[in-house]
């Protein structure tokens, strides 16, 4: 077995959680039950990788297997990257029989005529998934394995989520591959990015609880105050503007959990407007800034904003349009004769 | 001690290049600043006896004569690293002839410590070094002592020939027109009221015991109000802008959400240059209603878009091209030129925090 597979398959070992690392190589299949057993995962992680090696070396796995683990973990942790999402576009109604075969045959063939040195491997999952792993090389250097892109689509769709590399060169020949492999006519990166994979595909799946202008009824007013609150001279002075503040927030933000963002990034490009009581004089040119919101969970982050007193209720659209718009990457230039200005440049 | 924000006028700046007279700031000013300052014990200038002090120099030139010798080579090393901030009570009886012997015992002091065990993360086989040395050129005014660098070095015990040096910690003592402190101290006392380290905390731990010990001195982290970042980022904004310089960025934390919340504000160098020279109306002063008018365009801006009232926020970091300075007392220098101005400023912390 190469070393350079040895290796590989040492480090990815090392990456699983202890307790991860039976069912995985289980799911892998590539070792056999009885030489599952052999292992001691009680001992350290340094020493279940190096006898997870020897085995594969008994099995002489080569790197094509080797990277089908490397699938299996990330299809499993698939939060430690970060994923970008991309849409692709076809003229015409007709919708093409999906072919798996002839996607992978077309994807392979236009990457490895453009780059001889490219390792490539497929995964089906459940709910019409295909994940696409591809070490890139060079012309002169054989594939990178450390230096991966990971691609996602779902075949009945035109999204695609992409997790590219450090190497951002081969996104245009990767964009490229999808196309003609999936018979589409061209492929357009959305403003949309994360680390939770899940939550992009439910803003643009659709899958999260959408807000409609619904009449929502007004919360149970005639229900008691629970208990911790007996004491009578204890009043909520701005009860209804709490309320209000609630009700406004679901309308805007739906019932539902939201989608799992860690960012919203702005550029502004709109008017700097004094307040007439600063005496501030108008600025005859755009005040140019950059506004980045980060969270380890950033939609539920700004729902609180308004309960809390930081924010008006409603909050801006260009905050909760967020989902609907499934971007979070935003230019904003002053929309003419509007006050807030407020145009969403594409 | 006295505590709370920055007195506005306080750190004098001279206009450069030519030396001006030190501005005197008018009494009225004096009046208007006396319902911002709110802490007790906080006397207006006049109270105190001292002269009323002159106003900023709207574009933080530092003492003329001592920029003109300060060489930015020597003190490049100060430059893009990140520096935690100390108060310094004063020193007594420190010597300035003294720093090789200074550099002997607290090298003998740190083998101890490393001996009984305590701190310090370096191998068995390293050798640290102590080095003393002073930075003449640090300072504001004639009464400021001489800045101090010491400096922590590794080297291999078992081939100490053969081996690399590598510095492992820095740290300096420093006091920019600190007069307000100096004037006031008995003969035996050395002002160095800033302290300033990068690299491991527990050789601060070490090394500042060891002064304490010795000079009968006592550190405290200083921390950086959100009051005092606004007169930052203010103050930085509004001088002069180089090309391709780095966004005035302002950032906000907002941790006590169910899930914390930071934002961060980047205005175009350029475009905050602009709002601040509309908003600063007299040449060589800047008050604390500037600051706050400032600010507050800033604020309403952010509102008129996102809704979201700022001012609520915590502000925790200001970034520009001078200087990027972090509430938890933690300065980075990027500029040579403005390095003295931003020293005065963190002196005038440092005093404060003294007293």
């Amino acid at each position: 077995m190469d070393e350079t597979v040895a290796e590989y398959i040492r480090r990815t070992v090392l990456k699983i959680p202890r307790d991860e690392i039976k069912s995985m190589l289980q799911t892998w299949g590539f070792l056999s039950e009885t030489q599952l057993q052999t292992l001691n995962f009680h001992q350290t992680k340094d020493n279940i990788s190096q006898d997870v090696v020897q085995l594969c070396e008994d099995n002489s796995a080569d790197i094509k297997q080797a990277a089908v683990l490397d699938i299996i973990y990330n299809h499993i942790y698939p939060n430690k990257r970060i994923w970008s999402v991309y849409q692709m576009n076809k003229t015409g109604e007709e919708t093409d029989f999906f072919d798996l075969t002839d996607f992978k045959k077309k994807f392979k063939r236009r990457l490895q005529s453009a780059l001889k040195n490219v390792t490539i491997n497929f995964r089906e999952y459940e709910d019409n998934a295909i994940w696409i792993r591809i070490a890139w090389g060079t012309p002169y250097k054989k594939p990178n394995q450390y230096k991966t892109s990971y691609v996602v689509y779902h075949s009945q769709t035109p999204y695609v989520f992409i997790s590219a590399s450090v190497l951002r060169s081969t996104l245009p020949l990767l964009c490229q591959a999808l196309v003609v492999a999936s018979n589409y006519h061209d492929i357009r990166e959305m403003e949309l990015r994360s680390h939770c994979l899940n939550s992009l595909k439910d803003i643009v799946f659709k899958r999260y609880s959408q807000t409609f202008q619904t009449y929502y009824p007004r919360p149970l007013q005639e229900r008691n105050v629970a208990p911790e609150n007996v004491d009578l001279r204890i009043i909520q002075e701005n009860r209804s503007e709490k309320e209000r503040i609630q009700r406004v927030n679901r309308e805007v933000f739906g019932d539902g959990p939201q989608p799992k963002l860690e960012f919203a990034q702005y550029k502004l490009e709109t008017m700097f407007k004094s307040n007439p009581k600063m005496d501030v004089l108008d600025i005859k040119e755009p005040f140019r800034c950059l506004v980045k919101f980060s969270s380890p969970h950033l939609l539920e982050s700004l729902k609180s904003l308004a309960p809390a007193g930081l924010a008006d209720a409603p909050l801006s659209p260009l905050l909760t349009c967020i989902p609907q718009k499934a971007r979070n990457y935003f230019k904003i230039r002053e929309r003419k004769g509007f006050f807030p200005g407020s145009f969403v440049s594409p | 001690g006295r505590r709370g924000p920055v007195s506005p006028g306080a750190p004098r700046a001279e206009r450069g290049p030519a030396p001006l007279p030190r501005r005197r700031r008018p009494a009225a000013a004096a009046q208007r600043r006396a319902p911002q300052s709110g802490r007790s014990g906080m006397a207006s200038p006049s109270e105190r006896g001292l002269p009323p002090r002159g106003g900023f120099s709207h574009c933080f030139i530092p003492v003329y004569r001592f920029q003109e010798n300060a060489d930015p080579q020597k003190t490049a090393f100060l430059l893009r690293k990140q520096w935690a901030l100390y108060s310094v009570t004063p020193l007594y009886k420190f010597s300035s002839g003294k720093l090789r012997e200074y550099a002997r015992l607290l090298g003998a002091f740190i083998a101890a410590e490393r001996h009984k065990g305590l701190a310090v993360q370096v191998g068995v086989d390293l050798d640290i070094q102590v080095t003393f040395s002073s930075l003449p050129d640090l300072k504001g005014s004639e009464q400021d002592h001489a800045a101090m660098l010491v400096q922590l070095s590794s080297r291999s015990s078992v081939s100490p020939k053969n081996s690399e040096e590598k510095l492992m910690w820095s740290g300096w003592f420093c006091c920019v027109s600190g007069d307000d402190l100096s004037e006031n101290v008995p003969e035996d006392f050395t002002c160095l009221p800033l302290f300033l380290a990068n690299g491991a905390e527990s050789y601060v731990a070490i090394v500042g015991s060891w002064f304490q010990k010795t000079f009968d001195c006592r550190f405290r982290r200083l921390a950086i109000s959100p009051l005092n970042l606004t007169w930052m980022a203010a103050m930085w904004t509004g001088c002069k802008v180089e090309k391709n310089a780095s966004a005035t960025e302002l950032v906000f934390s907002v941790p006590c959400l169910p899930q914390p919340l930071d934002i961060s504000y980047a205005i175009h160098p350029e475009d905050a240059k602009a709002l601040w020279d509309t908003v600063q109306k007299t040449p060589g002063e800047i008050t604390q209603e500037e600051v706050d008018l400032f600010m507050d365009c800033l604020y309403s801006h952010f509102h008129r878009h996102f809704k979201i009232h700022l001012s609520a926020t915590k502000l925790v970091k200001v970034s520009t091209a001078i200087a990027s300075a972090h509430c938890d007392g933690i300065i980075k220098f990027l500029q040579s030129k403005y390095l003295i101005g931003v020293l005065m400023l963190l002196t005038e912390l440092a005093i404060s925090q003294i007293q």
